[in-house]
């Protein structure tokens, strides 16, 4: 009996493993795992971190050093590969999330990682996906959010995966005629967000602070200045937003609004 | 590019496909099972100075993705619990019922009600094909506890497929 058994598993788990599909092999195939060898800048002083608020402290035991942890992130957003988008939104929506009932309105990828919002007139609900790493988080307005012509409304947070390597989410709503938005950190270095649909993405593995946006608009590129600080004001109305983690992502700093 | 670096592309090209197939069959799920390997490969990467120069570095990897796996059980399994209902409800079979149940279906859901460290063994043994003392090496354990765990996972499978038929073959 045992003979047949060893033999009927052999041949059952010879078809089971092959309904792993091809592009699943492909597209992990072609990842980059190689460490990145960006040098962070030194950290930042502590007066200056006292304007992030709550998010200061995990910046300071997050920008020891760079990590391989994200491995693969670019600046600029990257074509996704084949599957990515639809295992990232599998994962996103199995989770017990406010995700629930909202529809996906953008996704930024960049290397294996994807951050999507999901969101209606006046809730939002976004779930950044990685190797080995899901953060899930929540924004709900008390009604629905105008933004001006020409100007973007942030909401970010600074967030450390289980190995502690931090990163950065930023998303927001841009108002008519932003076609395009870039973010200035305070560590000089710039990332390009992802646009569509009313909405703006991005993200970065380090804790730094989001200082400025350009954005792009009909009457040519503009500069919005931001003041990041734990609670303020979200428009005219007043914002709540809420946080929970899944998968392997550890704690999370601050979330706030600015315009 | 240097030949590090292309060392360990021709690596991830060549290893990718077993390692993947491997963790789908111990976790049971294609997600989890991508985030494991995209796992193991950085972890290898990091280390590829000292890899590259071991004369089995898929044998490094595997042993890092079975310990990721063993090491991350209790969190899928978890998660599993939560969506065991939706995903795959346990409807039961009507003494009589005339529809068929694949034979390697119900040998898949005996094995996947494993432990996972039986199940870790079992796969390694029988999909990889395994020496006894490779699966000890991946696993970190001793050639006795393979050979037990081995066993036992063994009499619980035929255990599990027997009391299924008992159960099919009652008359109506």
């Amino acid at each position: 009996m045992t003979e047949q058994l060893e033999s009927e598993l052999r041949a059952a788990l010879r078809e089971h493993a092959a309904q792993v599909p091809a592009a699943s092999i492909a597209r992990l195939s072609h990842f980059d795992y190689h460490p990145r060898t960006r040098r962070l800048r030194q950290p930042l002083a502590i007066g200056a971190l006292a304007s992030a608020a709550g998010a200061a402290a995990i910046v300071i035991s997050l920008s020891a050093g760079a990590s391989n942890a994200f491995a693969g992130w670019t600046a600029t957003p990257t074509a996704p590969l084949p599957g990515q988008l639809a295992g990232a939104q599998a994962s996103c929506e199995a989770s017990q999330s406010p995700i629930a009932g909202l529809p996906l309105t953008l996704t930024d990828t960049r290397g294996p990682f994807t951050f999507s919002v999901y969101a209606n007139s006046n809730s939002s609900a976004t779930c950044f996906k990685g190797p080995g790493l899901m953060s899930i988080s929540a924004n709900v307005a008390s009604a629905a959010l105008n933004v001006p012509a020409g100007q973007v409304l942030l909401s970010s947070s600074h967030r450390t995966d289980r190995g502690g390597h931090a990163f950065s989410l930023a998303d927001g709503r841009t108002g008519p005629g932003v076609s395009g938005v870039t973010l200035s950190l305070d560590d000089g270095t710039n990332v390009r967000a992802t646009v569509g649909g009313g909405w703006f993405v991005a993200w970065w593995p380090s804790g730094h602070e989001i200082k400025s946006a350009e954005l792009t608009t009909p009457t040519g590129t503009v500069t919005q200045t931001f003041n990041l600080s734990p609670e303020i004001p979200c428009g005219t109305q007043r914002c709540a937003s809420g946080t929970s983690e899944s998968g392997s992502a550890g704690g999370s700093a601050t979330s706030g609004l600015s315009r | 590019m240097d030949q590090r670096r292309a060392d360990f592309d021709s690596f991830v090209a060549h290893s990718t496909e077993a390692l993947l197939r491997t963790a789908y069959l111990i976790v049971g799920d294609l997600p989890d099972a991508e985030d494991l390997v995209q796992d193991t490969l950085l972890k290898v990467a990091g280390r590829w100075s000292r890899v590259r120069r071991m004369e089995h570095p898929v044998a490094y990897a595997r042993r890092i993705l079975v310990n990721l796996a063993l090491g991350g059980a209790a969190r899928r399994g978890r998660r599993r619990r939560e969506l065991t209902g939706e995903v795959l409800p346990d409807h039961g079979h009507e003494p009589g019922e005339s529809d068929a149940i694949d034979a390697q279906d119900e040998l898949m859901r005996a094995l996947a009600a494993l432990p996972t460290r039986q199940r870790t063994v079992l796969v390694l043994r029988y999909f990889l094909d395994l020496p006894e003392a490779e699966v000890a090496a991946a696993m970190k354990c001793s050639l006795g506890t393979v050979k037990s765990t081995a066993s036992r996972g063994l009499a619980r499978l035929e255990q599990t497929l027997r009391t299924t038929n008992d159960t099919r073959s009652i008359p109506t």
